[in-house]
């Protein structure tokens, strides 16, 4: 209530002032404008939000969304806006160091741009191809980004000749016919011809861009990891199982809706780049969870299957640039979603699946150390384990038999040691070794557990350190970066844990 | 009999088969660090299509027979894991098949221009008689690093093989010794742009040229004899060069008188033993003879100084040079390393090396290939070195080269093994869709026509549908572009008789792991195979 009585005269003030005071950019209607970029059709919000959250890694700046602060952009060369709205997002030590940013500097993208002639040069002398080079012509691209954005090329709205959804012309051009010296009087007419194109271009063309601002807006991400987390803390508390088990299927339902809607929007199978792979993962892994939970009546399936899908999709939504939620074009190759919804996803379905064999593995190690466990309990958790096993190394067998088929068809070869596909095989051997090894006594059912948490390392390689590592290679739509510091850590943090617990497990 | 059912034992087990998988796993590990730091093709010839590494899949492969072999006779509870195996067998075998009868390669078709060489992936040396056609062609061996072949080939020796090189500079004696035809080492830099150029006037030296062009600046290497006539003092701009003597002059020396034609050209007649040569300097070098023929063989040339005044040309005769500056020739001489200035820009030149008697070649040294972004930055060239009638030469895949030798011409190719189609094949169009609003490819088309005995064919080939035609596979695999606006397409061209068994194998596998995991478990549980599992190895 306090609030509300300042901003109520702040209201009436506003008013007072004639309609004039009608702000064009802090307008919500304009989240929804279509705009056409990245080969297709989308909402400004999603566009707006993605590009400057690549620019400067945030989605608010001053308490400002992106939308009226990406608007606000577009307009500086026109109506400048009083104060500086964006600052540059810069990571690489080397880079801060030659352009001499302090921590506490407010680095501008113009600043930035009259630096140019430093970074050219610094560019000459970096190794191509190594991380100050891509570091550097990530920010030359920033800057040219930014100066498409406040020349007011970068926002495309409908032109008014609605031949193609390629008809459209940037929103600078507009600009010419409004008033000068008015940044209100121009909100008014940019409004109305905006809003008036808009509705004639939904009528001419099917637009998916209206679905996708009210996906957006529903934040499935968060909500399903809200719902997750919930579905954890009423599970492990012994008495309200019941409410774990309908919080696990809102989970499911919030995650499917979540795909329905991506594929609905793209076109294509939910498995084309990293953020949806990691998304399909934990879904896969927590579908056949409650699968196999369901059948065998045991409900670590259930705790395992949640578990991994919570860390999943908190990476999805905390990972930063690493995973990019951006929907893009596809490589000419892969866009057959025969294939894609076969051979993908059977692939990434199998890492789900041994991904939970991998959560139950690092709960024994940690029950071992920490807590105590007897030899019953581990042959109880290593037959759970050898399930997800089973169907993971089934799944993942036929993926890559399946991938053989289809490169044989798009490539003419089955198979031809490219680092993707050999490393898939790499992970199917470790993990054939382990299911050959259970029949000796070389892997024993306490041995089963580290080797099982060790193995799924070969499943992070060819997932992750493929595109992050090796980076080379046919496969190498969808590859992004940063994501060497990642794996770097997964590694470190599983070896360290393996080495703490392992010792005590063995003797137990 | 005791030691051999032990071996066979041995050879079936479980251990065995985890030792063997466990190579393969981190040959394979190796492989692909390989493939990411050095290239594809030296991951190839290092791991993936060596002896060793076939030998541990062929091992499993017995391994995997020796495991089915031993749990015989069929045991129901066994049937999956009799299927998973088949499967596997096939698969092998299949990749045998393959591997022996396959067809692999590539055909690049520019617009318009039929073609029916497929381009294979092995390496061969090929020598062509050009005189009688005759071609003979050695297979050269799949090695990552340099090896010495010591292969006869007719009157050619093969000497070392590099698979991967670069080429690196080196100055080396001529096998024919020439009188004054230097090379020249040079060094042109200014405050934002500095090139290093070497020319040369000794025909053996063909990689290099005797001159340049660099922006606007023309650059001409001549004999050092000439240099003088550069700064003599001469009315009519003009120098008299005998290619002979190798000594010039100019027309005042010799009292030769320049007369003028009725369309205003110069022109000078010069009397030498009996024979009249006639210059037009501001047209040709050469001399008209009487008959007003082009004496293409004259002992003298012509030059006229006037030509070069106007734009930026620089002279160089080794350690002199000349150029007109402020309505005047200028010559200088080189004083050690130290820079010269030019009247251009704020030039400078240096002269860094001199030779009169050694050439400068590009000589194929032996490199370790690095990969960055999917190109190679090194070891970029493979090279071979020939050894004809005692002198060497080397052979590049970018460069071969015509020798005689014994009267007959020789032509000598570092180059890929290829196969003759029955058929032409000619690309009518190549089209490239992209997405809207940018110029990020959407589609990849070839259209194709095929030239066969029953008349031309169309045919329309993109990313996913793949072209049949007797046997043979066509794919899009790639595309250039010409320069002219035009695209070309590279599609890979693919036989592979060993897949209908690779795909009964894939079936087997897949059927085969259904049944193992998830129907005998209805019958049996799964502490019992275990135990069952266990005795059967022991």
């Amino acid at each position: 209530m306090k609030y509300k009585i300042p901003s109520f005269i702040f209201l009436l003030l506003a008013l007072s002032f004639k309609s004039n005071a009608f702000d064009f950019c802090n307008n919500r209607g304009i989240e929804k404008h279509t705009v056409l970029q990245n080969g297709r059709l989308k909402p400004l919000k999603v566009h707006a939000t993605e590009t400057l959250k690549y620019l400067t890694g945030k989605s608010k700046f001053n308490g400002i969304n992106a939308v009226t602060t990406y608007c606000r952009l577009s307009f500086s060369n026109f109506y400048p806006p009083k104060e500086t709205l964006i600052f540059p997002l810069i990571e690489h030590v080397t880079i801060k160091e030659k352009l001499e940013i302090l921590p506490t500097d407010k680095f501008t993208f113009e600043e930035l741009e009259e630096n140019r002639s430093t970074l050219m040069l610094l560019k000459k002398d970096a190794v191509e191809g190594g991380s100050l080079d891509k570091a550097i012509n990530k920010i030359l691209n920033y800057i040219r980004i930014y100066r498409d954005i406040t020349s007011g090329n970068n926002w495309t709205v409908p032109a008014t000749s609605y031949g193609s959804i390629e008809d459209m012309e940037p929103i600078s051009n507009l600009f010419n016919v409004t008033p000068k010296d008015s940044y209100a009087r121009a909100s008014d007419i940019l409004n109305s011809e905006l809003n008036a194109r808009q509705i004639k271009f939904n009528q001419n063309f099917p637009n998916k861009a209206e679905f996708e601002f009210f996906y957006t807006n529903l934040k499935l991400p968060l909500l399903s990891m809200l719902l997750t987390l919930l579905a954890i803390a009423f599970l492990v508390a012994r008495k309200t199982i019941t409410v774990g088990l309908i919080f696990t299927a809102l989970t499911v339902t919030a995650q499917t809706l979540l795909l329905i809607f991506r594929v609905y929007i793209s076109e294509r199978a939910p498995v084309t780049n990293m953020y949806e792979t990691v998304l399909f993962s934990g879904y896969a892994g927590l579908l056949m969870a409650v699968v196999i939970g369901h059948f065998k009546k045991e409900k670590m399936f259930l705790l395992i299957g949640l578990g991994y899908n919570l860390l999943s999709i908190f990476m999805l939504n905390f990972s930063g640039g690493m995973l990019s939620a951006s929907i893009g074009p596809l490589v000419p190759v892969l866009r057959d979603n025969f294939w894609l919804s076969t051979h993908v996803t059977s692939i990434i379905a199998s890492y789900g699946a041994l991904a939970l064999s991998w959560v139950m593995a690092n709960i024994v190690l940690v029950k071992s150390r920490f807590s105590t466990i007897d030899n019953k309990e581990i042959n109880h958790y290593s037959d759970i384990m050898y399930s997800c096993l089973k169907y993971g190394v089934s799944l993942l067998a036929g993926g890559i038999i399946l991938g053989g088929v289809w490169a044989d068809y798009s490539w003419g070869r089955f198979w031809g040691w490219d680092p993707k596909e050999t490393w898939s095989l790499i992970v199917l051997c470790i993990y054939m070794i382990i299911l050959h090894g259970r029949y000796t006594n070389w892997i024993t059912n306490k041995r089963f557990v580290p080797f099982t948490a060790v193995a799924f390392l070969s499943v992070m390689m060819a997932w992750f350190g493929v595109n992050y590592i090796l980076a080379s290679g046919l496969h190498s739509y969808g590859f992004s970066e940063g994501g060497a510091i990642f794996l770097g850590i997964f590694f470190s943090a599983q070896l360290i844990l393996l080495a703490v617990t392992t010792p005590k497990l063995l003797k137990a | 009999m005791k030691s051999f059912t032990k071996i066979e034992k041995y050879i079936g087990s479980l251990k065995f088969a985890i030792i063997l998988i466990s190579l393969f796993t981190i040959a394979m590990i190796i492989g692909t660090f390989f493939e990411s730091y050095y290239g594809t093709d030296f991951a190839n010839r290092t791991v993936y299509k060596t002896v060793p590494f076939m030998l541990i899949q062929f091992m499993m492969g017995i391994s995997i027979l020796y495991a089915a072999y031993l749990r015989l006779p069929p045991k129901k509870r066994l049937y999956g894991f009799y299927t998973i195996h088949a499967g596997l067998i096939l698969i092998i075998g299949g990749s045998v098949v393959t591997y022996i009868a396959g067809i692999d390669g590539n055909i690049t078709l520019p617009p318009l221009s039929p073609k029916r060489e497929i381009k294979l992936n092995e390496d061969i040396f090929k020598v062509t008689n050009l005189d009688t056609k005759e071609v003979t062609t050695y297979d050269l061996p799949n090695t990552a690093f340099e090896k010495v072949l010591n292969a006869k080939n007719g009157d050619l020796t093969l000497e070392n093989y590099l698979p991967y090189s670069d080429k690196t500079l080196k100055w080396v004696q001529p096998s024919n010794k020439i009188e004054k035809h230097n090379s020249s080492q040079y060094f042109l830099s200014n405050d934002n742009v500095s090139e290093k150029f070497i020319l040369s006037l000794h025909p053996e030296a063909f990689e290099f040229k005797s001159n340049l062009k660099l922006g606007p600046l023309n650059i001409h290497y001549l004999p050092t004899a000439i240099a003088p006539c550069f700064g003599k003092k001469s009315e009519s701009k003009i120098i008299l060069w005998d290619s002979v003597h190798k000594n010039c002059f100019t027309p005042e020396e010799q009292k030769l008188k320049i007369q003028t034609t009725e369309t205003g050209k110069r022109f000078l007649v010069l009397k030498s033993n009996q024979t009249l040569y006639s210059f037009f300097p501001e047209l040709s070098p050469f001399p008209l003879d009487k008959d007003l023929n082009v004496m293409k063989d004259s002992p003298f040339r012509i030059f006229s100084k006037k030509v070069f005044e106007k734009d930026p040309n620089l002279f160089l005769f080794g350690e002199k040079v000349a150029y007109f500056s402020e309505d005047r020739w200028v010559v200088e001489e080189f004083d050690g390393r130290t820079p010269l200035p030019l009247p251009w820009m704020g030039f400078e030149i240096i002269l860094t090396q001199h030779e009169e008697s050694k050439i400068p070649a590009y000589v194929p040294v032996y490199n370790m290939p690095i990969q960055k972004n999917n190109k190679l930055i090194a070891g970029t060239n493979k090279a071979i070195k020939v050894n004809a009638l005692r002198k060497k030469y080397w052979i590049r895949d970018d460069q071969s080269i015509t020798l005689r030798v014994r009267g007959e011409k020789l032509k000598l190719e570092l180059e890929k093994k290829s196969l003759r189609l029955p058929y032409e094949v000619s690309l009518t169009r190549f089209k490239m869709d992209t997405d809207p609003g940018t110029n990020s490819p959407a589609s990849y088309e070839s259209f194709i026509q095929l030239f066969t005995k029953e008349g031309p064919s169309d045919h329309h080939l993109f990313m996913n549908n793949p072209l049949k035609y007797e046997g043979l596979t066509f794919y899009q695999a790639s595309y250039f572009d010409t320069g002219q606006g035009q695209y070309g397409s590279v599609l890979s061209v693919n036989y592979d008789p060993g897949r209908p068994i690779k795909y009964l194998g894939s079936l087997l596998l897949t059927l085969g792991s259904f049944w193992h995991f998830y129907l005998r478990r209805k019958k049996t549980s799964k502490k019992e195979i275990n135990s069952k599992a266990i005795k059967v190895t022991a």
